[in-house]
């Protein structure tokens, strides 16, 4: 249809336990875009995302980044290319340096170098301290696991970005910080399900999603 | 067989039961919510025993190398089902790479105990291969349950942080690594600590059988220590071949657990 999506859902119809989440769905990603997905709660804006990163198969439809189909084969490869912020980070276990560095022991990224240079500068940008770095990630705050988890994904220099909800537990200081730094990055591809009014005014479109039956789109 | 311990009368055993009056009284007069349970298990307890006494007086009367094997053979698939029964698992998905891993994680301790420990002239002396195959699989089983629901049930609840891990580009092998290595430990710390405190806190049972069966304390600690090696060997492999050996079935293509490997939904 268009190889210049970055991402692309095609026609994407899934239903859990016989309820509809998601009819017919079709939403595209340029590069350097930034799209917001809203809606009611249940509306299927989670599951959007999960299906583009194969953790949700749908019924049917097809999924593509970078206009290559999403398939058994291809999605290990595809994943690669796009970096995932989950609602209530779960970061998993250990000290937040570990976390941090445990993508790059990953044989897919042996490629990439932890950019140590550039983590005091986007620790400083959103409002953490260079010392959260040596505590366990279980002991931080929920405002902080998500900053950790959006540092993260930035460090992974994935063309695509995908937030969930990723900035739900900030103040509205940091909130800002981490919203306008992304807008701030134009070859980034953001596909951010949120609710957040200033996230919306950042992004070049707003994706309403209702419950299957009557979704329109402004 | 030794001759030299002495034999409970079935009357003499009937009166054991006596004792039970003491917990009835107790459980009666505290009104607890136990009793019908306690006399089903006295019951149950029982009736199999008395049933694997009779069989197992047969087998050891024939000591037939395949009647030995068949036994072991059964016992490992008594074991494999009741791991996918407490670990809350499926009967499809699990049967076969339990009872591979149920299988070698006793028959290879369990050869080496008779041949290199013991040196038994015939391997399938039903004296020593039944009961010994006994205590080791026992040990795994606790083990393999313990082990398998870690696994199984740590990725489900920390689904997440676990798909975290695939979205940051992580292969399978290494997006489960975190789980094996907590369920290992989960698995064979038990085991590590009760050696910790043998024979501190409670004399071993087979220790215990060995003098009371007329050897002398030394030869029973040679026989617990021997035994105690040959229960960790055999359940550090039970579980990781049963996590292993299950894993293939267990996760989509996409690398996600397929939720259909668990027999109820779990919380």
């Amino acid at each position: 249809m268009n190889d210049s999506w970055r991402c692309e859902c095609r026609n994407i119809s899934i239903r859990f336990n016989e309820r509809p989440v998601l009819a017919d769905f079709n939403l595209g990603l340029r590069p350097g875009e930034r799209v917001v997905i809203t809606g009611d709660s249940g509306a299927g804006k989670s599951t959007v995302l999960r299906c583009l990163l194969g953790f949700v198969t749908p019924d049917q439809g097809r999924v593509f980044v970078d206009g290559e189909e999403l398939t058994v084969e291809s999605v290990w490869r595809l994943r690669r290319k796009m970096a995932f912020v989950p609602q209530e980070a779960d970061l998993g276990r250990g000290r937040v340096l570990d976390v941090l560095h445990r993508p790059f022991t990953f044989k897919s990224n042996a490629d990439l170098d932890f950019p140590e240079t550039e983590l005091p500068a986007l620790l400083e940008r959103f409002y953490l301290s260079e010392a959260l770095l040596q505590e366990e990630i279980r002991t931080l705050s929920g405002g902080e696991k998500q900053r950790v988890a959006i540092i993260a994904a930035l460090l992974l220099r994935r063309p695509i970005m995908l937030l969930d909800e990723a900035t739900s537990a900030l103040d509205r200081e940091a909130r800002t910080a981490v919203q306008d730094y992304f807008a701030g990055q134009p070859e980034l591809s953001v596909l951010a399900v949120t609710h957040d009014a200033h996230f919306q005014e950042l992004a070049h479109r707003v994706v309403d999603l209702q419950p299957p039956q009557g979704r329109k789109t402004r | 067989m030794n001759t030299s311990t002495i034999d409970i009368g079935y009357m003499a055993l009937a009166a054991g039961y006596l004792l039970l009056i003491i917990p009835i009284l107790l459980i009666l007069y505290y009104r607890v919510k136990l009793l019908k349970n306690l006399l089903v298990s006295i019951l149950r307890m029982t009736v199999q025993l008395l049933l694997v006494g009779f069989y197992l007086q047969f087998i050891f009367q024939l000591n037939l190398w395949w009647l030995n094997l068949l036994w072991l053979l059964v016992m490992v698939v008594a074991a494999d089902l009741s791991i996918i029964h407490s670990a809350g698992v499926t009967v499809q998905k699990f049967i076969f790479p339990l009872f591979v891993a149920v299988l070698a994680g006793t028959a290879i301790p369990l050869a080496f105990f008779l041949c290199v420990i013991l040196q038994l002239p015939y391997l399938f002396e039903a004296q020593y291969f039944i009961p010994i195959a006994g205590m080791i699989m026992g040990n795994c089983l606790r083990a393999s349950i313990i082990g398998l629901s870690d696994f199984f049930h740590s990725i489900h609840k920390e689904e997440k942080a676990y798909q975290l891990l695939l979205a940051q580009g992580a292969s399978l092998q290494e997006a489960v690594l975190p789980y094996i290595r907590r369920a290992y430990q989960a698995a064979l710390n038990p085991t590590i600590a009760s050696m910790a405190t043998i024979g501190l806190v409670a004399l071993p049972g087979m220790m215990t059988g060995i003098i009371m069966g007329g050897a002398s304390p030394m030869t029973a600690i040679k026989y617990q220590i021997a035994i105690m090696i040959a229960i960790f060997v055999g359940t550090a492999l039970t579980v990781l071949l049963s996590i292993r050996l299950s894993r293939p079935g267990s996760f989509t293509a996409y690398g996600t657990l397929d939720p259909a490997i668990f027999a109820e939904k779990p919380a």
